[in-house]
């Protein structure tokens, strides 16, 4: 029963929760997500992406509702999928997704086995969610369980799993509005109201999945290009990227080379109640301000550059383009990237940056992403068929998404007039392809396009 | 051996192309089961049968990266509900190039060992091997309890495809040949 309380909300109108929910939203540890930006540092590019991901978890949790209803859910079944969103970004650390390769690179081997695949931010969600006392006050012991079961997908219908994380799931449908809202970039806009009275539960006698009405394909198409827009206009905008990976070598540098011990204890998880005590303690801000206050640091050399602005520049940005050899083109954009490190050592030496400055970065997307292509799509006299199959959109836009290229940033401060600055990004350019075809292929003579200046 | 390599090596034991992604998915599939590595790729029970979305995001890098070419030829709508839409997948020059590197390494003789064997054992087409898939999966789930194949030819006529007997039966038969499945 959805009592009258209402938070007014910018991209939903009003969200509205019962007394029980208000209660967990008025815990501590879920109020902690208002200190921690929904897009880390984009608001430097973006002046008005300042929400955060206390704004998201709401607004998901109110598409979760909506979905349920839309869908029929039980009442059981609908309180848990509205919970299981509310809670489902929990687990963020301060500046949310820029810190799980810092958290995954400093875990403790035993609390996290697998380094590659874990995705580390749900694991600590799941531990707040079944450890914290606060939501052990609220919620009992089964409920939390469920929750977390349901998030993972260990638990309940799949359809209900893909309700909270799925490629059509109700954090994509709020952030893509929410992102698109507050950044003013208006490409996520999509008809959320028509995806929702568009989606079905599908059962093929064996497992019951999330499926969308062909009378709903257009509007997944528009989701779906919604989402490639974003990523390309604002997810990967080329100054977020740059802000992102100066925040990860800032506190990188700080844990590695300054040696900080605060620092190196948010970052070392081992899956102790003394870890998440502090963790949870940690936000943007906080993590800022106490950069700042690091005299004579790398860490704070860093931050103060974000701070104000001075921002490294992307001195080289090539695609699949720029290495006809097909060896070279394997090893930087389907390789492991332990060539990362030689390589930002070798420019720094070619170019007279400091090595700590130059930062290699390989943008992509993770093939393992679960997208729209398998979602069913449900006719009124015909066997379902596959979105993939269906949408005359679907295909271009995911391979776009999945295009990759590789950057590397540097400090490159004041490098005169226009002529002088294109000579010069001519010169990295060239130098960075040698350095790259080098270590690639040891034995052999240089082969690389010489389009765009090289 | 990463994914990429893995795509890379099947097709390239297949004779360098493979025609449809649902039979790229299936055959990756029984690869990785008649081997016992996963190679990371994490299939998971799906509508169609086993899917991994890291075999179609792989495929898709690797067009990307133009070590695949990538064809389609439309069939219409069918009324089993399978593609309309084939996309077939051949290795390019620069595809070549790389899996002549990847020829000399113990795992690729396993994957051309293991796609020989499903290659040889009547070469079912694709909708035949998603069927095998998807009662492979059954086979594996409800081992414990001892399901026979006649079983599981009556699991298969659930799933709600409008499947022959005979499409069944020859699945079966796969699975039994490559030694996934026996009467017992």
């Amino acid at each position: 029963m959805l009592d009258n309380l209402e938070i007014r909300d910018p991209v939903h109108g009003f969200i509205y929760r019962d007394s029980h929910e208000r209660e967990i939203i008025d815990t501590k540890i879920f109020q902690r997500l208002r200190f921690l930006h929904q897009l880390a540092l984009a608001h430097l590019v973006y002046p008005g992406a300042a929400h955060t991901r206390f704004d998201h978890s709401l607004g998901a949790f109110h598409v979760a509702g909506g979905l349920a209803k839309a869908l029929f859910l039980s009442d059981s079944d609908r309180r848990l999928v509205r919970l299981a969103t509310l809670l489902h970004d929990i687990g963020h650390g301060p500046f949310s997704h820029v810190s799980e390769p810092i958290l995954r690179k400093h875990a403790l081997p035993d609390a996290l086995p697998n380094k590659e695949e874990s995705k580390i931010h749900e694991m600590i969600s799941a531990k707040i969610i079944l450890e914290n006392d606060e939501l052990k006050r609220h919620l009992g012991d089964i409920e939390r369980e469920k929750i977390v079961g349901l998030l993972a997908g260990t638990f309940g219908d799949t359809y209900l799993h893909e309700m909270v994380s799925g490629p059509i799931d109700a954090d994509k449908q709020d952030y893509l509005l929410r992102d698109s809202h507050f950044t003013g970039v208006k490409y996520g806009i999509y008809d959320q109201e028509r995806l929702r009275n568009t989606l079905r539960i599908h059962d093929d006698n064996e497992d019951r999945v999330l499926a969308i009405s062909i009378d709903g394909l257009h509007t997944l198409e528009q989701f779906v290009l919604a989402k490639y827009y974003m990523t390309t206009q604002v997810y990967r905008h080329r100054i977020r990227l740059i802000t992102d990976q100066m925040i990860e070598r800032g506190i990188s540098l700080g844990i590695e080379q300054d040696k900080i011990g605060w620092l190196t204890s948010l970052y070392r998880y081992d899956g102790t109640s003394d870890f998440m005590k502090e963790y949870v303690t940690w936000g943007d801000d906080r993590l800022m301000s106490e950069a700042w206050h690091q005299k004579d640091s790398l860490i704070k050399d860093m931050f103060d550059r974000l701070r104000e602005r001075r921002l490294f520049k992307c001195i080289l940005d090539v695609n699949i383009n720029d290495f006809p050899e097909p060896s070279t083109r394997s090893f930087v954009f389907a390789g492991p990237k332990d060539f990362y490190k030689p390589l930002e050592q070798r420019v720094a030496k070619e170019f007279g940056f400091n090595p700590h400055h130059v930062i290699a970065y390989g943008v992509d997307f993770p093939p393992a992403t679960k997208t729209e292509s398998q979602v069913p799509v449900l006719h009124k006299q015909t066997k379902p068929t596959l979105f993939n199959d269906e949408s005359a959109l679907f295909k271009s836009a995911d391979q776009k998404i999945r295009e990759q290229h590789f950057h590397i940033y540097a400090p490159v401060e004041t490098i005169g007039d226009d002529k002088q600055k294109k000579k010069k990004f001519r010169e990295y350019r060239e130098g960075i392809l040698k350095i790259i075809q080098e270590l690639a292929n040891p034995q052999q003579p240089l082969q690389f396009n010489a389009k765009g200046g090289a | 051996m990463k994914p990429t390599d893995f795509l890379l090596c099947l097709i390239d034991a297949s004779g360098g192309a493979v025609a449809g992604r649902t039979l790229l998915q299936k055959r990756a599939f029984f690869v990785t089961e008649l081997i016992g590595e996963d190679f990371g790729l994490k299939f998971d029970a799906h509508y169609y049968g086993p899917y991994s979305p890291t075999v179609e995001g792989t495929a898709t890098q690797l067009k990307n990266l133009g070590f695949l070419q990538e064809s389609s030829t439309g069939f219409g709508i069918i009324s089993d509900g399978f593609e309309m839409r084939r996309y077939d997948y051949a290795l390019t020059d620069d595809g070549q190039y790389l899996v002549r590197r990847l020829r000399e390494t113990p795992t690729y003789k396993r994957i051309s060992d293991a796609t020989r064997r499903i290659l040889d054992a009547d070469n079912p087409n694709y909708m035949e091997l998603s069927i095998a898939a998807k009662a492979y999966f059954l086979l594996k789930k409800k081992a414990a309890t001892g399901m026979t194949v006649a079983d599981l030819i009556k699991e298969a006529e659930k799933y709600s495809w409008n499947i022959s007997q005979e499409s069944v039966r020859r699945a079966i038969e796969f699975l039994k040949s490559v030694g996934l499945a026996s009467d017992k």
